[in-house]
Parts: structure tokens; sequence; C-alpha cells
């Protein structure tokens, strides 16, 4: 049957033909696989090697804030913490054995120190899902006893391990909390942690100058490259990139004198500022009530914050630059050196001080109802007669005094370092015809004159003032920081002294009011008298100043001073809250100072 | 007792060679699929275990069938494709549904797929009608039915929606009807016709976006030529690897590091770091992708190693075809053959980036029961062919 035969050899040639082409396609599979595998090799171990490479962001330590004296405010402490490494703990088979396996060993360690580890058995899995490769924190901030029972335990102790952490830490407890501020856990944002597919938790600036100069003291926050294994833990690690440890900040401030400042006030609400004189150096910034710092690190618990936020004494609230008080009679010596300048007015100039004052057919009282009689421009300022700066305000004009208001730095905010530094207010007449749609009156200008009326100052402003007169009329930039070092001490930015301007007097009339300055606390009879210490010649300004509703009237207290009266290195402004008047109430708290500052017998104490 | 013996006899005839070929390939199924899993902490841990025991199942099929005599199906080659006919409706019905498609039977606690059967039996059918018992014998007039009876099954199929499996069918019937000495030219013309749909599906996803189509107006094409999104995400993403390297060019992107970085030798068992990381998910890694474990982990070497066993089954297969004592021995044979070489080759071209991602297992290695038991029923009836061949 040849045609049978034909048939079946064409079906088998066929059958063949179909076999060649399978053999083929497998061929060809091979020979993908050869290039893919062997050929190209090396371009996807490189993609492997980039999926089994995780980078976890280091922080960098925080760099630290210093006092001029190279105290510190602010530092880190290390933290010692007991950490699990699951690459050494891990039991094979599924991670719930890796979980029994660390409970075990937590239960042991809870024996040993005596108290409760800080993780649960669902923080243990939220951990091997998310952050095999890095250590698992079971205990923070152990005591040198624990870490001595640990020492000499004689448990297990592979795979746990003690793990430093720094900690802020704020030594002076609570020193210039306002200043400082605090530091709180930190929300990084996708910009920071692009890249990284682990990080450690990081502190941030929340307040002071722990926010303002934040980013200068986080520095720079490296890298570690951690390669795992087939598993997912960790295999090997790698610094790829060491963190730049933040700046260190260094204040012009005086930490001894800060300590003085705060306790001068600590018992009242209210705030104390001093400078030098000669260039604007903040040596002491307070706010009283103040807050404790180390309590916030590191989270605010919130109970706390709540009932700080409600107290209704503001101890969050620098009231130093952020909250303004109506500066009362001293003030004074600007509206002296405002009629003095423009030549209304002379030294020697005598007025009579009835106990009132006419305004139109209104009497204005001066605070001695008796009167002071004759007085000339230095014994004014020394009985702070009322009647004598509104007579002189007038002859000069309120422009006169708001001007040189201004000059002193008045109604502008000094640029220092901290928060809502508030700008204050110096009144003038076309302020009032846009505030209040009225115009500028007589009243108003005696008003101006003695320190009260719309005119609002901050402590530090009158600090400023305190300073200039002092210095003779240098208006200086308070300086709160002197400048930023690197972490080894290398100098990186220094802040310079800086004038805000140079006040222009004539001849004679600077010296003029110094010397009412100088009777008010020297003299017998002087309004200061209270805050005199023995050795040092100081001169200064007593002030009350009203505030409150007419049935609940208040007086803030003021006074400041400078000293040494010839040659002075402080200029100090205090003010307390709910006074009886600015001689009686802060007197004796800026004689505790000044006590504090130059020592027993006026022998400065300390550096 | 006679009979028993001479079955025996007869399975003394077996093709050794492939059985060892089909064996290895179960045994490095096994092992890869305990790799693919063994960082699971779920249920799925014991796949291997599973495995096994359907391994085994199938063994025994195999030997059954080796010694069934293949002319016995012809009374029941109609039965078998009416009976998945049937499934492959009900699973249309009643399938359980995983990501979207109803492929799954759930009968007596096990599940069935249906297509598999499908296939299985179309191969048997054809094999039938192609060999008539009668000596005159035009091969054109089963050619025509053949198409027509092919189409059912791979509609449905393609209804659950299973475009891999269903496409299966094309090269199968294709290669029976060839080797069964149908004419050439209608043949070359069909693949040509073949051919040009597949051009004309790619272009279809491809060329819209190229002229500027807005989105809209391709959606509304797509649906007017009853192109489903995830077809359409795949064959895109075949197009164009780079183009959302996380979603649905995630499992192809992964497959091929996981291949490419196997190197010549691999990483060692477990070590897969592709693999035991989860780069190759977790839910197809043992199944679909278990090639991609095999490479990473073996190396070319190893995946040489499968291509080869593969090669063997092939060989033996069609030396079985070409043995045959009669033409339905050969059409069931080559048939059987193109079925697993088919599904062996889109698996690793798909594993290796050079054919799109379509849910086609490999076949004695990825893990599943069904397949596993009717590939070595299927591979039996080769055999069964094979030990009745003429000659001592």
């Amino acid at each position: 049957m040849p045609a049978a035969s034909n048939t079946i050899n064409t079906e088998l040639r066929r059958i063949r033909l179909v076999l060649l082409i399978m053999l083929g396609l497998l061929v060809l599979l091979g020979g993908v696989l050869f290039s893919l595998q062997v050929s190209r090799e090396q371009e996807f171990e490189d993609s492997l090697h980039r999926q089994s490479l995780r980078r976890v962001r280091l922080p960098a330590l925080r760099g630290r804030i210093l006092d001029r004296n190279q105290v510190a405010l602010a530092d880190n402490q290390p933290c010692y913490c007991l950490a699990f490494y699951l690459e050494d703990i891990r039991k094979p088979g599924k991670s719930t054995n890796t979980v029994v396996e660390i409970r075990r060993r937590m239960t042991e360690l809870t024996a040993l120190m005596g108290r409760k580890p800080l993780i649960s058995e669902a923080d243990i899995m939220t951990h091997i899902k998310r952050r095999l490769p890095l250590p698992l924190v079971a205990w923070r901030s152990l005591d040198p006893a624990a870490l001595a029972r640990l020492a000499e335990a004689r448990v297990d102790m592979t795979g746990v391990d003690v793990y430093v952490e720094p900690n802020r830490a704020y030594p002076k407890n609570g020193l210039a909390s306002h200043l400082i501020g605090y530091v709180g856990k930190a929300d990084l944002d996708d910009a920071a942690l692009a890249g990284y597919q682990y990080y450690l938790p990081e502190m941030e600036g929340k307040m002071g100058l722990e926010l303002k100069f934040d980013t200068a003291l986080k520095g720079e926050a490296g890298g570690r490259m951690v390669r795992i294994d087939a598993s997912g833990y960790k295999h090997a690690e790698q610094m790829e990139k060491d963190p730049r440890p933040g700046a260190t900040v260094v204040l012009a401030l005086d930490s001894r004198i800060q300590a003085l400042a705060e306790s001068a006030i600590s018992d009242v609400p209210g705030a104390v500022v001093v400078l030098d004189p000669r260039n604007g150096d903040v040596l002491a910034l307070a706010s009283s009530p103040a807050f404790n710092p180390s309590q916030f690190v590191p989270i605010v618990p919130k109970a706390l914050y709540e009932q700080l936020n409600a107290d209704p004494e503001k101890p969050l609230l620098n009231k130093a630059v952020a909250e303004v008080y109506p500066p009362g009679s001293i003030f004074k010596p600007v509206t002296a050196l405002a009629a003095l300048n423009g030549g209304a007015v002379s030294a020697g100039m005598v007025v009579d001080c009835p106990g009132y004052y006419m305004i139109g057919n209104r009497p204005m009282k001066c605070w001695n109802p008796n009167g002071h009689g004759r007085v000339d421009l230095r014994r004014a300022i020394e009985q702070s007669c009322n009647v004598y700066f509104a007579t002189i305000a007038v002859k000069c004009g309120n422009e006169a005094v708001s001007d040189m208001a201004a000059q002193f730095g008045l109604g502008e905010r000094s640029g220092i370092e901290l928060d809502r530094e508030a700008r204050g207010l110096v009144p003038t007449a076309a302020w009032k015809q846009k505030a209040w749609n009225d115009q500028w009156r007589i009243g108003d200008t005696c008003n101006l004159s003695i320190g009260q009326g719309a005119l609002c100052v901050t402590p530090l402003q009158m600090a400023v003032m305190a300073a200039t007169l002092a210095n003779g009329g240098t208006v200086y930039r308070p300086r709160l920081v002197l400048g930023l070092q690197d972490w080894q001490g290398q100098a990186l930015t220094n802040y310079p002294v800086r004038a805000a301007r140079q006040i222009a007097f004539k001849p004679g009339v600077m010296e003029a009011v110094r010397q009412g300055m100088h009777d008010v606390v020297m003299a017998p009879t002087g309004t200061g008298g209270r805050a005199r210490i023995p050795g040092v010649e100081m001169a200064g300004k007593t002030g009350t100043a009203e505030y409150g509703e007419k049935e609940d009237r208040k007086k803030h207290g003021w006074m400041i001073v400078f000293a040494p009266y010839d040659k002075p290195r402080y200029a100090v402004a205090m003010v307390v809250d709910d006074a009886v008047s600015g001689g009686l109430t802060v007197g004796p708290r800026l004689q505790a100072l000044m006590l504090g500052i130059f020592g027993e017998g006026g022998t400065e104490a300390g550096g | 007792m006679k009979e028993f013996m001479h079955h025996l006899g007869l399975l003394r005839r077996m093709n050794w060679v492939m059985l060892a070929a089909i064996i290895g390939l179960i045994v490095i199924g096994v092992f890869f699929i305990y790799s693919a899993t063994v960082m699971r902490d779920d249920s799925t841990k014991d796949l291997y275990t599973k495995q096994i025991k359907w391994a085994v199942v199938g063994l025994a099929c195999y030997l059954g069938t080796a010694m069934l005599d293949y002319r016995r199906l012809r009374d029941l080659s109609w039965a078998g494709y009416f009976m998945s006919v049937i499934l492959l409706v009900a699973v249309l019905f009643f399938g359980t549904q995983i990501y979207g498609a109803r492929r799954w039977l759930m009968f007596l606690g096990v599940g069935i797929q249906p297509s598999e059967l499908a296939k299985l039996a179309m191969i048997i059918l054809g094999a039938c009608l192609l060999s008539p018992a009668a000596e005159k014998f035009d091969a054109r007039a089963p050619f025509w039915k053949l198409f027509l009876l092919t189409g059912v099954p791979m509609l449905l199929v393609m209804k659950e929606p299973d475009l891999g499996s269903s496409l299966v069918f094309v090269p199968l019937v294709m290669a029976m009807l060839f080797a069964a000495g149908a004419p050439a030219k209608p043949l070359v013309r069909l693949m040509a016709g073949g051919g040009l749909a597949v051009m004309m599906v790619l272009a279809a996803v491809a060329l819209p976006e190229k002229l500027g189509m807005t989105p809209e107006h391709q959606d509304k094409f797509f649906r007017a030529i009853h192109l489903s999104d995830y077809q359409r995400d795949r064959i895109e993403v075949f197009l164009h690897p780079g183009k959302d390297p996380m979603k649905t060019g995630w499992n192809m992107r992964q497959s091929e590091i996981a291949v490419g970085s196997g190197g010549l030798t691999g990483k060692g068992f477990l070590k897969g770091s592709q693999n035991i990381l989860g780069f190759l998910p977790r839910t197809v890694a043992p199944t679909d992708f278990i090639f991609s474990v095999i490479a990473e982990e073996m190396g070319f070497a190893g995946a040489l190693v499968v291509l080869l066993l593969y090669g063997t089954v092939v060989v033996c297969g069609m030396v079985a075809a070409m043995v045959a004592r009669d033409k339905m021995g050969r059409v069931l044979c080559v048939g059987i053959v193109t079925m697993i070489f088919t599904h062996a080759f889109v698996n690793i071209g798909m594993t290796i980036g050079v054919l799109p991602v379509v849910g086609i297992p490999l076949p004695l290695v990825s893990y599943g029961g069904t397949f596993m038991v009717i590939t070595l029923f299927a591979l039996g009836l080769i055999q069964s062919v094979y030990v009745r061949r003429p000659g001592l």
C-alpha cells in the first residue's frame, strides 16, 4: 500500500518537524536565560542589592546651648537603654517563635531589672513587621544600679545589649527656661525621609532658642546602610554618612546673673532684664512664673501643658519680651531729655508743684497730694514729680517726647532672637486720630510725659532705655547670642555688637538727667533708696503704673537702674505685677539682685 | 489474573527515561514550593506536603492510565467532551472567585479547574475524530468540525476570564491537525490569521494612545472590542515594562530580577532574596512564578536542568507518537506533548519577560492539585500508546 505508507511517512515527517520546532523553542528559552543570568548578571545583581539594602536615617547629636562662660544650659546626657538585637535572637520557623523567645528573655530580665519593660507583645510584632533590622528597645533610662546588676547577671545576654541614646537635658534645672525653650519629638517630613526606609526618633525645637536655632542645633542627619539577609534580619551594616553634630549656640547670658534675676522675682509674676550697657549683651532675661523644660522631654505631658496654658499668670509666656506694660514714671527721663534737648527747658528751670497740674479747668494730681513745692530737674527726677514733667512736656510738645521715645527704641521690636516679641506703642496725634478717631489733647501730652496713657513698653525695651541712659546715648540692639561654634569648638558665626543708633544730645543734657537718677537711689529722700547697696554708686528710676478696671485698680511696680554710676556695666529693668509701688515693691528685689551681682561691699563676685 | 499479568508485562515496556524526567520535575517542584512558602506563617506553609500528596495520587493515575488501552477512550471521547463543557458552564455560575476570575469549582472540598479538564477532553476527542476507523478518510471533513468543537470550550474559558488558558487550545489543535496530515494550505492560512489576530490585539492596546485618543474614547474602544481592563493592563505592561513597575509590572520586573540575579549557579536553596524577602509576590511564587524561584536559587544551571527535563519529556512523547501502532495514538501523543510544551514554554517565557504575564502554571512543577493529576493522567496516556507499540 504505497499510498498508505506515503501518508504515514508524511505524518511522521510532520511529527518530527513539530518536535524540532519545540526543541528549537526550548533552545531559544535557554539562550534567553543564558543572556539574562550569565551575560547580564551584574545588572540584575545591582538591582537586587538595591532591594536588599535598607537605609536608616541617623539623627545628629543636637548642639548644646552655653552661656557666656561656657556653662551648659541645654545639653545631652546619655540615656542607657536595653535593646534586643533580633538577628541574634531569632528562632527558626515562624516569626511567632522569635516573639516567644523575646518574651522569655524579657521575663527573665524583668526580674533582674525590677521594673516592667516599655513594650508589649503587640509592639514586638509591629517591630518584627516594620523595623526588623533595627534594635528593639525594651527598657529606657537605666540607672547605674540597674546597669551594675546587668553586668553581674548570669542570664543569657546574647542578642541583648545596652544601647546609648542621647537625651536632651537642661542641667541648670530649668534656668532661663523661657529663653532656651524645649524640644519634642520631630515630625519628619517626606523630604527628610526620602531615600530612607527607617529612621530613629529625632528631636526638634518647639519653643525659644531651641526652636529659633533648630536648624543649626540639629546638625545634619547621617545614614547607615543595613544589608538584610534572606529573612529580612540585619546581616551586616555599614556607615554611609556620619551625622554631623549640631552647632553649639553660645549666649551672652551669664547664668549666675540669670539665676539671681530669676530668684529676685521667683515669688511674684513679673520680668527682669539685665543688659551690659557697653554693648547691649543680654546678661539675664527672666520671666516669672517659669516652667521646667525637663518635664517637657521627651513629650510634653498633656495635663501639665493644659494646666500651664490655663494659668492666669501665664507661665509659658516670656513676659520680658512678649508682654507690654505702661512704663509709668520710669519713662520720665525720656520726657526730660526731650524737653532739654529741644531747648524749651533748661535744667535749672524751677517749677512750683502745688500737688496738682491744671489741664484746662481739670486738675491732674501729683502723687504727693501736698505738692513738692519748688523743684528743678534734678529734684523732680529724684521725687518723680508729675507736675514738673507735665509742665515741661507741654512746653516742648508731645511730638518731641514721642520722637525721643522712638529714638530710644520704644514702639519697635529690638529683633532679639526670641518668639513673640511685642512692639509696644508710642502714641502720637496721627495714631490717636487713626485708632480712636479723636484729636490729640493737652491731657494726652500730660499722660505721655509721666509714662501713662496709651504708651506701652516691654521690659526689654526699658532695659535698653536704661542701658542707653547709662552709656550716654548709644542704643544697642540687645545681643542674646554671641555666636555659633561647631561641635569641636571652632567658631562658625559671630554675632557682632550692633548699635541701632546714637542719640545726639546737647552738652550737659544727659548729665543733668543722670544726676537726677543718681539721687533717686543715692539721696536720702530718693524714691529708689530701697535698692541701694553698700559700696556701689547706682542710678535709677522707680515707676508705678496703674492698670486694670476702674473698680479694681492694680499697679505695676517698675524700676530701672544702672551701675556703677560713673562707668556702668549693668543696666537693669524690673517689673512686678500687682505692686504697692515701684520704690516699695521693686526696690528691695532690685537690691537683692544688685547685691548678688556686686557681692557684699561692692566687690564683684564671680567671673 | 491473566489480564493483570499481561498489564504488568506491558508496564515493563514503559519508557523509563520519561518517567524519570517526570519524577525529576515533580521533585524539583516540591523543593521549590517549600522554598517559596518557607517564610510564611499561615496555612499555606505546608503547600509542599499537599503537593507531595497530589503527586502520589497523580503517579498512581499515571500508572493506571499507562495500563489502560488508549483505544478504549474512543467510546468515552464525546462523553468527556460534553462533561467538560458542562463543568465550564457550571464554573461561570458556581465557581469560586479568586482575584476577579471564576476559574475554580469546589468539589468535595477539592478545588478543580475545569479548563484543565477541557484541554485534555479536547485532545482525546480530537485524536478520535482525526483517526476514524474507516479506511477512506477525508482529512478535510473533521477539520472544520474540530474547529467548531474547540471554539466552545475556548470561549467558555475566555469568559472566566482566563485568556491564557483559552489560547492554549490553539497550538494544541493546530499541532494535532498538522500531525494528522491535514492539508497544509488552510493550516498556514489559519496560522497567519491567528498571528494577525494577536498582532491586532497588541496594536489595539498600543495604538489608541499613540494615535492620541482621549482616555474616555480608549475605554469605549476597549469595551467595543471586549478586552477587559486586566487583559489590557497585562498587554500594556508587556509592551512597556517600565511604565508602572510598582503595579501591574511588578511581578514581571521582580521575576526578571530574580532570574537575572541568579547567575550561573544561583544563590543556593532557601537563599534567594527575591523569593524569601517577598519581592516575588508570595501569592504567585509557588504557582505561576515557581520558575523564577528555581532560577534565582539554582541559577542558570538549575534552569537548564528544568529545560532539559522538559526536553526529555517532549522527545519521549514524540518518540511515542512516532512508534504508535495507529493514527489515534500518534495524534493523541502529539496533542498531549503540545499541551505540556505550550504550558512550559509560555510559563517560562513570562517569568523571564519575553511573553506577557498570563496565569499559566508550569506543568508538574507549579503548585496545583488538579493540574498535577491531569498532567500525569495525560502523560500516562502517552505511556499507554508507547507500551502498545508494535513489535516485541
